[in-house]
């Protein structure tokens, strides 16, 4: 403590925020680039592609039931744009109501009414509570993710396993079984990178959402760190629709709504 | 208005309470329908919380601030309930908007009681396009990246740290917002501009009356680090500047930073000779933090603020030492003119909450813990690093019940003789909080 005073007497840390600024725009690799060459990255593509459309909004209904059965409900309006623009904003419940988050490529930020600037979250958190955490939520497209590090052909099934492309993805490593038809993903099992099992995905009930999208409309989880626990979201309304790059940036963050 | 006032709050208490004879009864059914037309735009749409809080307060009878407040009238603790009703609404009309924020509250005591009515934000939206909004009224402002503390927030109104989330009221004002978006390292560029007027009754807590100031903040995204510049300029305060910063380093690291400089700051100093004296000093204030998850979903922030403009342990103690002297007058005389002294110059910042120079803050929060859907204990704590003094506070939330929420929390503040969290109103508190939204 008392070198601390020392310090802070002799003014030395008076400008240690800006010998942090070399460690802030110190960025995390964003090797976007995809090689498309393998039959496993075209195969992560084409699953990209029939899960979303370019650019489109939707409405989800969020789900967590405990053990006992219950139940909380959240109904969120969601935007997205190319491969890693998303912003999501909370109808319901009363609660939640207003609150919006934001994902551009790594970066998420939250942002409540009441609090009225908009805060930088993690990708691991959960803004909800239960098993979908925000990257669940805010999910961008798995090949601006995840590197194909093998495929294993399986009767009526891929198997893909990916990898991270960078330590800021929530997920260390999955396990995507794709069915080979429809190259639509039926199960995604989550690692860390310690090899943990955080949880398991499984898409479900696939629907014509008109205009050429065809694509599950329930996607359920469980993980074995909530045991007995299980969270659903289901997908309605889902349209091609024309963004400006602008919605996606913090100060739009509390105009979401103008875009229903 | 008193009249008025009272009815609000006796309304709030109602309403709170007879929600609560209503519990929700959470469904069992197994239903994944999804009705969209609940769901639908409304040109007008309002929601708001009613709250009910109890807090038992042991009151620091060796403190300084606990003498100067209970000399008169001496007490070891107080009993208070606090009755809100928070309303907000939007109507939405073409490019417009009009939003507003109203806050009712009423406050009983053993000692006092008091009621308020007060209207938090008021103003009209102009949205030409996603890229340019115009907004005319009565706003909150909360600049900066820190969580307890924001050195660069120059028009942000002080947060109260016990509740840093909380609603605000704004100030009276003019703006603009521009957004531009790019692909590359750059990838956003923002402008806010903000003219403050202070004149009798507009904004006359800002600063000296009858100057109009212009607040601006330019944001960029760059390199997927959030940075903002910051200029404060008018004669109600002087000129000042800030840099804010702020990056996620992985998955479950983010860290932030904050700078403010001002040149001529005014500072109120209660010198030796035992008199209040204000002076022009250069002072640049910082703060920087983290927010860490681990794998077991516990979220610790913490935080390093230096108060540039904060007192000396030198200056803290001078006033410590007039509320001894007083209490002898005081308990020998009955003459409580060195008191009242004391109360004025508490006013000018002496029992402000953080009124040192260095701080630290942790607040680690344990989600959902032991598969607890919808618990979250929590751990907060503020240390004077200058004197080791501390406020220690455990609590728990638990928003179970669809749009409610319980909070329980203790409060332990301590520290030895003339040191700032030793010489605080309270040693203990105990909160119940009960929320509803709707």
């Amino acid at each position: 403590m008392k070198l601390f005073k020392h310090l802070l007497k002799k003014n030395k840390l008076l400008f240690a925020p800006l010998l942090l600024l070399p460690l802030f725009l110190w960025a995390a690799p964003s090797a976007y680039a995809l090689d498309g060459d393998s039959e496993g990255d075209g195969i992560l593509k084409q699953v990209d592609k029939n899960l979303n459309p370019e650019s489109y909004e939707m409405y989800r209904k969020l789900i967590n039931i405990e053990p006992d059965g219950s139940k909380k409900e959240f109904v969120l309006y969601s935007v997205k744009k190319g491969q890693d623009k998303m912003v999501a904003l909370f109808l319901s419940p009363a609660s939640e109501k207003g609150r919006s988050t934001l994902r551009h490529g790594d970066n998420m930020w939250l942002y409540i009414p009441a609090v009225g600037r908009p805060i930088r979250i993690t990708s691991l958190q959960s803004v909800v509570g239960g098993v979908f955490n925000n990257s669940d939520i805010l999910r961008l497209d798995y090949s601006a993710e995840y590197d194909v590090a093998q495929v294993t052909e399986e009767e009526q099934l891929y198997l893909l396993d990916l990898k991270a492309k960078s330590n800021a993805i929530a997920y260390d490593t999955l396990k995507m079984w794709v069915d080979k038809q429809s190259l639509i993903p039926t199960t995604i099992a989550c690692y860390a990178a310690s090899g943990m099992l955080i949880k398991t995905l499984y898409y479900k009930q696939v629907k014509d959402f008109g205009n050429g999208i065809v694509r599950p409309s329930v996607l359920e989880t469980d993980s074995p760190l909530y045991k007995g626990y299980k969270s659903i979201m289901i997908y309605a309304k889902i349209n091609r629709k024309e963004l400006a790059d602008e919605v996606f940036s913090l100060n739009y963050l509390s105009r979401v709504d103008e875009l229903r | 208005m008193v009249v008025m006032r009272k009815t609000i709050a006796l309304a709030c208490l109602a309403a709170l309470l007879g929600v609560g004879l209503v519990i929700p009864v959470v469904s069992l059914a197994e239903d994944y329908s999804f009705n969209l037309e609940e769901y639908e735009k409304k040109s007008f749409e309002w929601g708001g919380y009613t709250e009910l809080k109890w807090d038992h307060s042991r009151i620091n009878t060796t403190g300084a601030l606990g003498r100067l407040a209970f000399y008169d009238k001496p007490r070891n603790d107080l009993d208070r309930l606090t009755a809100t009703l928070q309303l907000e609404g939007n109507y939405h009309k073409g490019i417009v908007d009009f939003n507003g924020l109203l806050q009712a509250s009423s406050r009983r005591d053993q000692v006092d009681s008091e009621d308020h009515l007060d209207i938090f934000s008021a103003y009209a939206s102009i949205k030409p396009s996603p890229s340019i909004t115009f907004e005319l009224g009565k706003k909150p402002f909360k600049w900066g990246t820190g969580y307890a503390w924001n050195p660069v927030g120059f028009i942000n109104r002080p947060k109260d740290l016990n509740n840093p989330e909380d609603a605000l009221e704004g100030y009276i004002g003019a703006g603009i917002d521009l957004i531009k978006s790019f692909s590359g390292t750059l990838q956003t560029v923002a402008l806010t501009a903000v003219v403050l007027p202070v004149w009798e009754e507009v904004n006359d807590g800002f600063g000296e009356q009858d100057h109009v100031n212009l607040a601006a903040k330019l944001y960029l995204l760059y390199r997927n680090t959030d940075i903002d510049i910051v200029v404060l300029t008018g004669n109600s305060r002087s000129t000042r500047y800030g840099i804010d910063l702020s990056k996620n380093l992985a998955s479950h690291v983010e860290i932030h930073a904050e700078v403010a400089h001002v040149p001529q700051q005014r500072v109120t100093v209660f010198n030796s000779y035992g008199i209040l004296k204000k002076h022009d000093r250069s002072v640049t204030s910082y703060l920087f933090g983290l927010r860490y998850l681990t794998e077991n979903n516990i979220i610790t922030i913490l935080e390093f603020y230096h108060n540039d403009a904060g007192y000396s342990e030198a200056e803290m103690e001078r006033f410590y030492q007039l509320v001894n002297e007083a209490d002898n007058l005081y308990t020998g005389s009955g003459d409580d003119s060195l008191f009242r002294k004391a109360t004025v110059i508490s006013r000018s910042g002496d029992a402000m909450p953080q009124i040192g120079r260095n701080y630290l803050y942790a607040r680690i929060i344990h989600k959902e813990p032991f598969d607890l859907l919808y618990f979250i204990p929590a751990l907060n704590a503020i240390i004077n690093l200058d004197d080791d003094s501390y406020s220690l506070s455990p609590e728990a939330v638990y928003s179970g019940f669809t749009d409610w929420e319980l909070r329980l929390r203790f409060s332990h503040i301590a520290g030895e003789g003339n040191t700032e969290h030793g010489e605080k109103l309270n040693e203990d508190k105990f909160e119940l909080r009960i929320r509803y939204y709707f």
